[in-house]
């Protein structure tokens, strides 16, 4: 258990860390794969496939807090070619797509604030702070992304 | 002698246009079936409408919530074919369907004609259509006129030359409108409970349409049935529409309860989201009972690999 929140917590800094200014690609794909993991544990937990704790709980959500801070500063123009799967529409409705962010940002924020110091008590309110969170997903995915 | 070729080729030419002209008349179902149809339940109507996606076309563009229900109809579908735009189908008696019979509802979901006696461009997927039963276009009829009228006429299709021409869809319809199984129920491998397959393969062929994105269409927009399900360009813009058969590029990594827990809650096993305009289609899963979400994902994972 104990390996698996530092995991996630590595693959958390690892994105941070690794902010090379001429990869944004790279870069924004890195920042989804924590994403990705961060929806994979706190899905997890709230399955009931993985035992929650608080630590476990606050990684998941401290991981998403950052990607939504960070995410939107990897989209420099004409970085929709080639290899991502980035819609032309990110662009196009830069408005639509800050405004996305925006809420991903907001969503993950609260649930910063709700898990405190040593992340939510239980697994009732880590679902309570964990799933409006959780429900970016599918939104930004519907305008701004394009299966290649 | 030329007098006599010519005549012969005008005389050729009529009955080319006269055979034409007959074999392209619209379908409708027969009187018999007409008579027999059942009466309409719109309880369950509603899980045929989930299930049919109708309100992933015809409600307006990003629609959410109660605003799925309000099928005005207005959004632009970019084909190769043309920019078709779906009609209002609320229960607007002078700009939806709310003065259609029983019979011109069913005429329109299981033959693609309307109550004029024209051919539905197959952008309306009656293709699919085709193969649900009765009650279900009886109970979907009931239901969807008791869904809140919307005045408005959406506007017309946006279709260059032969496309425009909706009587040649008579052809195309003797050629690619066929209500039999696609996938014949001793080609479904695997060794779920029949029943259950057979449930999963009437919702997916059926009411669902998965196969009218998920399967790849040739020059003329009809569907390669040898490759069903197995993956095509997607309707509009640049994207992919993902191969959903049991294959090596398509679910073999999936379990059953992995299908029926992305149809559910839209996330992939690695939780990935569900994204495009395969949401609209994951919401509406998700209101069906979890008996037809399994189902569905039993019959894919049973679909031969291509």
């Amino acid at each position: 258990m104990r390996r698996l929140v530092l995991g996630v917590a590595a693959l958390c800094l690892t994105g941070m860390t690794a902010m090379a200014a001429d990869d944004p690609v790279g870069v924004r794909k890195q920042i989804m794969t924590s994403v990705g993991a961060a929806a994979g544990l706190g899905g997890g937990m709230m399955k009931g496939e993985i035992d929650y704790t608080p630590a476990a709980g606050k990684a998941a959500i401290a991981t998403m807090a950052a990607a939504a801070a960070s995410f939107g500063s990897f989209f420099p123009e004409g970085t929709d070619a080639g290899d991502t799967t980035a819609s032309p529409k990110i662009w196009e409705d830069a408005a639509g797509f800050q405004a996305a962010l925006d809420k991903f940002a907001a969503d993950a924020g609260a649930a910063m604030a709700a898990s405190g110091k040593d992340g939510p008590a239980d697994l009732d309110a880590f679902k309570a702070a964990m799933g409006p969170v959780m429900g970016n997903c599918k939104s930004c995915h519907e305008a701004y992304r394009v299966k290649k | 002698m030329i007098r006599k070729l010519v005549a012969a080729v005008v005389i050729l030419g009529i009955a080319v246009a006269a055979a034409g002209w007959f074999l392209s008349a619209p379908d409708r179902l027969p009187e018999a079936v007409v008579a027999s149809l059942p009466a309409g339940d719109a309880g369950r109507g509603e899980m045929v409408f989930w299930a049919g996606g109708c309100a992933s076309c015809h409600a307006p563009a990003g629609a959410k919530g109660d605003e799925k229900l309000s099928l005005s109809g207005g959004l632009r579908l970019e084909t190769p074919f043309g920019i078709f735009v779906a009609p209002n189908i609320s229960s607007d008696p002078k700009d939806g369907i709310g003065a259609w019979t029983p019979a011109e509802f069913a005429d329109a979901m299981l033959k693609g004609t309307s109550p004029d006696g024209e051919n539905y461009y197959p952008a309306f997927p009656y293709t699919s259509y085709a193969r649900m039963t009765l009650q279900d276009v009886s109970d979907l009829y009931a239901f969807m006129t008791s869904l809140p009228p919307v005045s408005g006429k959406a506007a017309g299709h946006e279709l260059g030359f032969p496309f425009n021409i909706r009587r040649g869809l008579g052809l195309w319809k003797r050629l690619y409108l066929d209500s039999a199984p696609v996938i014949a129920e001793d080609q479904l491998h695997g060794d779920t409970d029949l029943s259950v397959l057979n449930r999963g393969r009437y919702l997916v062929e059926g009411p669902g349409h998965c196969g009218e994105c998920h399967t790849p269409r040739n020059v003329i927009g009809g569907l390669e049935r040898n490759l069903w399900l197995a993956g095509a360009p997607a309707a509009a813009g640049e994207g992919k529409v993902p191969d959903i058969t049991s294959g090596d590029g398509g679910l073999s990594g999936w379990s059953v309860a992995d299908i029926a827990y992305y149809l559910e809650t839209g996330f992939t096993p690695d939780y990935d989201s569900v994204g495009g305009e395969m949401v609209s289609v994951q919401e509406n899963m998700a209101k069906l009972p979890a008996s037809d979400r399994e189902a569905i994902a039993a019959y894919l994972k049973a679909v031969p690999a291509h």
